[in-house]
C-alpha cells in the first residue's frame, strides 16, 4: 500500500530546470506559479531588470516584513531587515543558481542571515560568530537517500494517528494527499501550487518527525 | 568516514537553527554537527525549503501589502549590482582548518574553521587541555582535548552543556560517542565522560549560561530527553 521508493525520486531538479528555461518571461498577474520568481531573478541578474525586480519586491517585501515582525517584534527593525535583504537580492542576483533551489528559499536564507547579523551588530564584537560561520552557502556532497527505510510498518500502525495530527499543517496536508489519498508527488505539487522539491522536503520532514515521536534515538 | 553519527540535535533544535532563532553559541555547535552529519545536512536542507515555502504561504496584512514601498524600491534599484569578479562563489567543499595539540593535528569542520584558527592558547590540566574560541566574552565556546585513558572530573554546570566529538571517541554512563555525535546535558545531568585507553579525543564544548537562553531554548529544556536523545 505504501510506496516508499517514491520518496527518493531523482527527477525533480532536471524537470524544474527544464521548466525554468522554457519560461523566461514573467507574467504580471497575481497567480503564483512555479518558476515565476526564478525567472524574475534571472532577468535581474542578466539585465538589472527593474521591472522584474519590482515584481519580486512586491511579492516578497511584505512577506519578509511579516517574518521580521515575528522575529523582532518591532516594525523599525523589521523594515531595516526587509531593506537589507531586498538590497542583497538586487545586488547578488547573479549568485542565485536555480539548479540549487527555489528563489523563495534563496531569499529566505538571505533574510535570515541579515537578521542574524543585525542582532550580532548590536553587540558589535569583532570576533563574534557570524552568519557565514553558521550557514554554509554551498552544497554538501550528495547523499544516498535511505531515510524512508522501515517506514511502512510504522505508518500503518494505529499508534500513528495522534502523531500524524500533531504534524505542522503544511506537512500534514502533503502527507494526507500522498498517503491517504494516494496521490503522486507531482499531483500534490500541482494541487497545492508548491514546487515538487517542497513536497518531497515536507514528506521527509514529516517522516522524520513521526520517527522522532516513535524512536528516541532517531538512528 | 566509517563512523555513523548516532546522536543528533532534535528536530525542534534544527528548526530553530534554520530559522536563526537559536543563540549563536548553540547554533555554532549545531552547525558543526551538520558539517559532520549527512543525515542532518538533508534534514536542515528540507527544513530550509519548508520554512521558505511557509514564508510565501503566510497571510500578509492588507496594510503591509498596500504600504508604499516605492521609495525603498527606488533606493535599491539605484544601487549598483555586484561586479562579476565579486560574485565568483565557491561551490567547492567546505574549507577545513586544523589545530595541533599534544603533538597531534586534527581537522576542524567548516563551521569552526574561522574561529579555530584564532583560538586562545591551550590550558592544560593533567590529560585535559582546553582552548577558548574568540566568540565573545559571555560565551564559553572552546576546544576540549582529552588524552587517551583520561577521565573528565565529575562536574556540574549551570546551563546547557553541549559537546560535539570532532575526532576520536568518548564514553560515559550513557554510551559511546564518535565523530559527529552531539551530547547535550542539562544542569541536572551528572556524567563522567572519559576516553578509552587507546584513543584520545577532540571535542567542541559549548556551555550556555542559563541567562543566555532565549525563549525557544527555554521551551526546549523542559522535555529535554524527548527531543535530544
Ligand atoms: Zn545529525
Amino acid at each position: 500500500m505504501l510506496e516508499t521508493t517514491a520518496l527518493t525520486g531523482h527527477h525533480d531538479a532536471s524537470n524544474r530546470q527544464k521548466r525554468i528555461t522554457q519560461r523566461m518571461t514573467i507574467t504580471t498577474d497575481n497567480e503564483i506559479r512555479t518558476g515565476q520568481w526564478e525567472d524574475a531573478l534571472t532577468l535581474v541578474a542578466l539585465n538589472e531588470d527593474k521591472l522584474a525586480y519590482a515584481e519580486l519586491f512586491k511579492y516578497f517585501a511584505p512577506r519578509l516584513k511579516a517574518f521580521g515582525m515575528k522575529m523582532f517584534g518591532n516594525e523599525q527593525q523589521a523594515m531595516e531587515m526587509v531593506q537589507d535583504a531586498m538590497l542583497n537580492v538586487w545586488r547578488k542576483a547573479r549568485l542565485f543558481d536555480a539548479s540549487r533551489g527555489c528563489a523563495s528559499t534563496w531569499i529566505f536564507t538571505i533574510a535570515r542571515n541579515v537578521r542574524f547579523d543585525m542582532l550580532r551588530k548590536k553587540q558589535s564584537r569583532k570576533d563574534d560568530i557570524s552568519a557565514d560561520d553558521l550557514w554554509f552557502d554551498g552544497d554538501y556532497p550528495e547523499q544516498e537517500s535511505n531515510s524512508s527505510e522501515h517506514w511502512d510498518t510504522i505508518l500503518m500502525s494505529e499508534k500513528l494517528a495522534p502523531h500524524f495530527d500533531a504534524l505542522p499543517p503544511a506537512q500534514r496536508m502533503v502527507m494526507q494527499k500522498v498517503y491517504l489519498e494516494e496521490k503522486s508527488h507531482q499531483e500534490v505539487s500541482d494541487e497545492l501550487a508548491i514546487p515538487l522539491g517542497t513536497v518531497k522536503s515536507r514528506i521527509r520532514l514529516a517522516l522524520d518527525r513521526l520517527r522522532e515521536a516513535f524512536d528516541d534515538t532517531r538512528s | 568516514m566509517t563512523h555513523a553519527v548516532k546522536f543528533h540535535p532534535g528536530l525542534m533544535l534544527l528548526e530553530q537553527y534554520v530559522e536563526g532563532s537559536l543563540s549563536a553559541d548553540v547554533a555554532l555547535a549545531v552547525s558543526a554537527h551538520i558539517d559532520l552529519c549527512p543525515h542532518c545536512q538533508q534534514l536542515s536542507h528540507d527544513i530550509t525549503i519548508d520554512q521558505a515555502a511557509s514564508l510565501g504561504e503566510q497571510n500578509v496584512s492588507a496594510h503591509d501589502e498596500q504600504q508604499d514601498w516605492q521609495q525603498m524600491v527606488d533606493f535599491i534599484t539605484s544601487q549598483p549590482g555586484l561586479s562579476a569578479a565579486s560574485v565568483q562563489r565557491s561551490n567547492a567543499l567546505p574549507q577545513v582548518a586544523s589545530v595541533t595539540v599534544n603533538g597531534r593535528t586534527f581537522e576542524i569542520p567548516r563551521a569552526l574553521s574561522r574561529l579555530a584558527e584564532k583560538h586562545n592558547k591551550w590550558l592544560q590540566l593533567g590529560g585535559i587541555a582546553t582552548a577558548k574560541l574568540p566568540t565573545g566574552e559571555k560565551q564559553h565556546v572552546s576546544l576540549l582535548y582529552i588524552d587517551k585513558g583520561t577521565e573528565v572530573p565529575n562536574h556540574t554546570h549551570l546551563g546547557l552543556e553541549m559537546t560535539l566529538v570532532l575526532a576520536g571517541k568518548i564514553v560515559d554512563e550513557n554510551g559511546e560517542y564518535g565523530v559527529g555525535d552531539l551530547l547535550i546535558n542539562s544542569p541536572d545531568d551528572t556524567h563522567t565522560p572519559r576516553t578509552l585507553a587507546d584513543e584520545d579525543c577532540l571535542c567542541l564544548s559549548v556551555l550556555s549560561a542559563p541567562l543566555k537562553f532565549n525563549k525557544g531554548l527555554t521551551r526546549l529544556l523542559n522535555p529535554l530527553q524527548q527531543f535530544f536523545y
